[in-house]
């Protein structure tokens, strides 16, 4: 292996970050939660999993991170009263998982029988993340099943209460059983339609035995299958609106009648053949577009189980407890270790630390807390233990109302009527009066033919393809997305999408690269590698950047890293301390006027500033910043392009973020905007008529996010933020954006291509059938022929391929520099 | 030809035959997850359950 090239983690391929190389080791890994992993697999003896796992090329990198919690909640009897529900002498539960993302995992989970006695079994839903498991509560409870299943990375929660989940599978298997029976029967009556038409009509014997047959396979399937069809008619009519279902259900009712008369009397056409067609084919339109309702509606239920639940209360004695979230009362004292969530909204009580609010405010830099400050739920504990009094629990905290709000959001939004569905209005309208005008053409020819002309027109001009056309074309077009990283989670976001006005981002994770890096030093060289020395004793974000950049063989002793501000300690002879100019002040550092001159001038211009004294006066600085990501400018450019206003909306520092737009040259940007602002000012900006999309990466965006006409996650963002958006990026920055505009604008483009090709079918369709030049035959060629058009309209499409080689090798050659100065 | 009006209905029995397994199939869940199955055939030792066979492929359609 060549030196300098990056190495990757064993257990989740990753690159490893610099600190983390051991050189001589046999593995190496990018984090702790993986190493963890890895030995837990390694023991149990399924290192059969990373073979598995090389094998899917295809799977999602992601690191893992184990929670560590004991889930003793999950065997509260009032938990498993609504969750669990009982199984063959067990129970059964449902619970979503965290880190699924490859075959092996599957492997992997589905293990857990072996791993843990009591376990019946486990099947786990690819797809959705979803594991059932079957128990057997006498022999072992739910909670050491999760804490296994958390031992290897995959963090479970719970997913919905029992009885939603079984009224879902209900209705999802109904569809299903509807849409087999109807193209059993179109299967088998087009078999016996071939044998009229091709001849055994002669034969009259045959012909009324073919005819009768037909109606007996025919007459019970569509009638029973297309009771959907039927009900939202009469739901429609009752409501006055007219949808589709209206001239499905009248063609579909009347025909029926008029061929079962033709078959009794032994005269005339029948339609069967087209008639189960229909149904099918319709049933199928349908069932595509309950998938995809389905997979959002899903996600939002999984936003409220994600909530943190679990908290550490301390009693008078010091002794811990883990409760859930919602019993906990104000005046309670809890705990929160390092690297854990703060659970509630409350005051320090005892402890110093550091939380990083990057959820809350989207602020990367941690801030120091110590006895009495405020805290809030959702932050998280960098540094060490601390002990915070409850203000506000549950739904009453700061997280909790904005998880409200963002459930309140998304119960406002208007649903987008399909397009199909607006032309309905006027089609039924038109398809009537067709009928109509037919009826009087043909009125001096006898009853009978007045009503084969009704019939054939009915049955010609029914909306089969238009049925067809948008919900192929949107699935065939989330399918592609999906196989770029871009997960849209709904049919009419596509629509949304394509008509946007603009888009809202938030600063850290989209625009920049969301971490903190070292852009400049200044002072003398051997300083570096002092500082670096000194700084690998802490866990700041600061710290980690300087390390990052300044490797060094040096090794600091009496090293304290203060909550104050900054670090000291002792490196080759000399005392050096690296801080803000406050908490160099307070050491007694002198600090001359031109170093505070720097120190400001670097903050009001590149990032926060970090002075470095050596032995008692200041002769270093160091300037922190986010950098831009190489792309940012071109894709704003490139959105610009297109018509979009681009815009930025974020809790960072407002200082910070007029840089950043300066830079983008973007006018309109707002920083230090706190989440409950940005919901109201995308709110007022939505009723105002504005279509925006919003992109961001944190639970402080959640709200705005359900707020805005399209909320957009990014990868990395938190579990809250994905299931609140309508759509969830993978692949990190803005580019994917421009992407999935484009891919929204295609894919409406062979929407109204697919509406066209079917309508203009109808049209010639109902002209034959007004010259009288319909027969059975006739309407049962025109159909699959207009739905085969349709379908491969959409399905040759590729709304979502990549970007050209022009645009792709743009992108890797942009300057090298961290910060891209747009021209 | 006279075959066929014995063969005809007895064809269709038949037909009804599968969609009524294809409707006891959707009932007892078979039709729920269709993802998760093709990963499956990937592991080919016993799965901790026991492997389930793949779901027959048929809808009901019956094409004789």
């Amino acid at each position: 292996m060549t030196e300098g090239a990056p190495r990757t983690c064993a257990h989740c391929g990753l690159p490893v970050p610099a600190e983390r190389v051991v050189d001589g080791a046999d593995k190496l890994f990018c984090c702790s939660g993986c190493e963890a992993v890895y030995r837990v697999i390694g023991e149990a003896g399924l290192s059969r999993y990373y073979d598995l796992r090389a094998a899917d090329l295809e799977r999602v990198l992601e690191p893992a991170s184990p929670s560590a919690a004991t889930f003793s909640e999950f065997d509260d009897p009032e938990f498993l009263r609504l969750h669990a529900s009982d199984a063959g002498g067990g129970k059964a539960v449902d619970l979503y998982l965290e880190g699924v993302h490859c075959a092996a995992c599957v492997w992997l989970v589905e293990k857990l029988p072996d791993l843990v006695a009591g376990v019946r079994s486990v099947r786990l839903d690819f797809g959705r993340s979803v594991a059932s498991i079957e128990w057997d509560p006498k022999v072992t409870k739910l909670s050491a099943v999760a804490r296994t299943l958390d031992r290897f990375g995959y963090v479970p929660h719970p997913y919905r209460s029992a009885t939603r989940r079984s009224l879902a599978k209900g209705e999802e298997r109904s569809m299903l059983i509807r849409m087999g029976v109807a193209g059993a029967a179109a299967g088998n009556t087009m078999l016996m339609a071939v044998a009229l038409y091709a001849g055994a009509e002669d034969d009259p014997t045959m012909a009324k035995f073919l005819r009768w047959m037909s109606l007996i396979v025919a007459v019970p399937a569509v009638a029973w299958a297309g009771q959907t069809f039927f009900r939202g008619a009469l739901a429609g009519l009752r409501t006055r609106t007219l949808h589709m279902d209206v001239p499905v259900s009248v063609a579909l009712i009347t025909a029926t009648s008029a061929s079962v008369y033709s078959t009794v009397t032994g005269a005339g056409s029948v339609y069967f053949d087209s008639l189960s067609m229909l149904v099918f084919l319709l049933l199928v339109a349908r069932w595509l577009q309950f998938r995809a309702l389905r997979a959002s509606a899903d996600a939002s239920e999984l936003l409220f189980s994600l909530a943190p639940s679990r908290a550490r209360v301390v009693d008078d004695a010091g002794a811990e407890r883990e409760v859930a979230v919602d019993t906990l009362v104000a005046g309670q004292r809890v705990a929160i270790r390092a690297g854990e969530s703060v659970p509630v909204d409350g005051v320090v009580h005892a402890g110093e630390s550091r939380l990083d609010n990057a959820l809350l405010t989207g602020e990367s830099a941690p801030v120091e807390v110590r006895e009495g400050d405020q805290v809030h739920a959702g932050a998280l504990n960098v540094a060490a233990r601390i002990v915070v009094r409850v203000t506000a629990a549950g739904e009453n905290t700061r997280v909790g109302k904005l998880l409200a709000a963002v459930r309140a959001a998304q119960q406002r939004r208007a649903p987008i009527v399909q397009l199909a569905d607006r032309i309905a209005v006027y089609f039924v309208a038109a398809v009537l009066a067709l009928a109509a005008l037919s009826a009087g053409l043909w009125w001096s020819h006898g009853w009978s033919v007045v009503v084969e002309r009704f019939v054939s027109v009915l049955v010609v001009t029914c909306p089969c393809a238009l049925g067809l056309a948008t919900p192929l074309a949107v699935a065939h077009a989330l399918g592609a997305a999906a196989r770029h990283g871009i997960f849209v989670k709904g049919a009419d976001t596509i629509e949304a999408l394509a008509g946007i006005s603009g888009v809202v981002f938030d600063k850290t994770g989209t625009l920049t690269e969301g971490r903190v890096v070292l852009t400049r030093f200044e002072g003398p060289p051997e300083l570096r590698q002092e500082i670096a020395a000194i700084e690998a004793h802490s866990s700041h974000p600061y710290a980690r950047a300087v390390v990052e950049s300044m490797p060094t063989s040096l090794v600091a002793d009496d090293v304290r890293d203060r909550a104050g501000g900054g670090v000291d300690g002792s490196v080759a002879g000399h005392r050096v301390s690296i801080g803000t100019l406050r908490f160099l002040r307070e050491l007694g550092v002198q600090v001359s006027e031109a170093w505070e001159r720097r120190a400001a001038h670097a903050a009001a211009t590149e990032g926060s500033p970090v002075l470095v004294a050596r032995d008692g006066s200041v002769c270093g600085l160091m300037t922190f910043g986010d950098p831009l990501r190489r792309e940012s400018c071109a894709a704003v450019r490139a959105l610009e392009g297109r018509g979009l206003s681009v815009s930025i909306l974020s809790g960072d520092h407002p200082g910070v973020v007029a840089r950043v737009a300066k830079e983008l040259g973007v006018q309109d940007a707002l920083g230090g905007v706190p989440p409950e602002r940005k919901l109201e000012l995308v709110d007022g900006w939505t009723s105002a008529g504005r279509n925006l999309a919003m992109v961001g990466d944190g639970v402080n965006d959640a709200a705005a996010l359900a707020a805005a006409r399209v909320g957009i996650a990014v990868r990395g963002g938190a579990e809250a933020c994905l299931a609140s958006a309508d759509v969830f990026l993978t692949r990190p920055g803005v580019e994917p954006v421009v992407h999935l505009i484009d891919g929204a604008r295609r894919t409406l483009r062979v929407v109204y291509r697919g509406l066209a090709i079917s309508l203009v079918y109808n049209l010639i369709g109902a002209s034959l059938a007004l010259a009288g030049l319909i027969d059975p035959l006739a309407a049962a060629v025109l159909m699959p022929i207009s739905s085969l058009t349709v379908v491969l309209s959409s399905m040759l499409s590729r709304p979502f391929r990549s970007r050209s080689r022009r645009d792709a090798t743009q992108l890797v050659h942009a300057p090298e520099r961290e910060v891209v100065a747009c021209p | 030809m006279s075959v066929i009006y014995v063969l005809l209905p007895v064809a269709v029995l038949m037909a009804m035959a599968f969609v009524a397994l294809f409707v006891w199939a959707t009932r007892t869940g078979q039709f729920d997850d269709v993802s998760t199955p093709p990963l499956r055939v990937l592991f080919d030792e016993e799965g901790a359950n026991g492997a389930e066979k793949p779901e027959p492929a048929t809808d009901g359609k019956d094409r004789t």
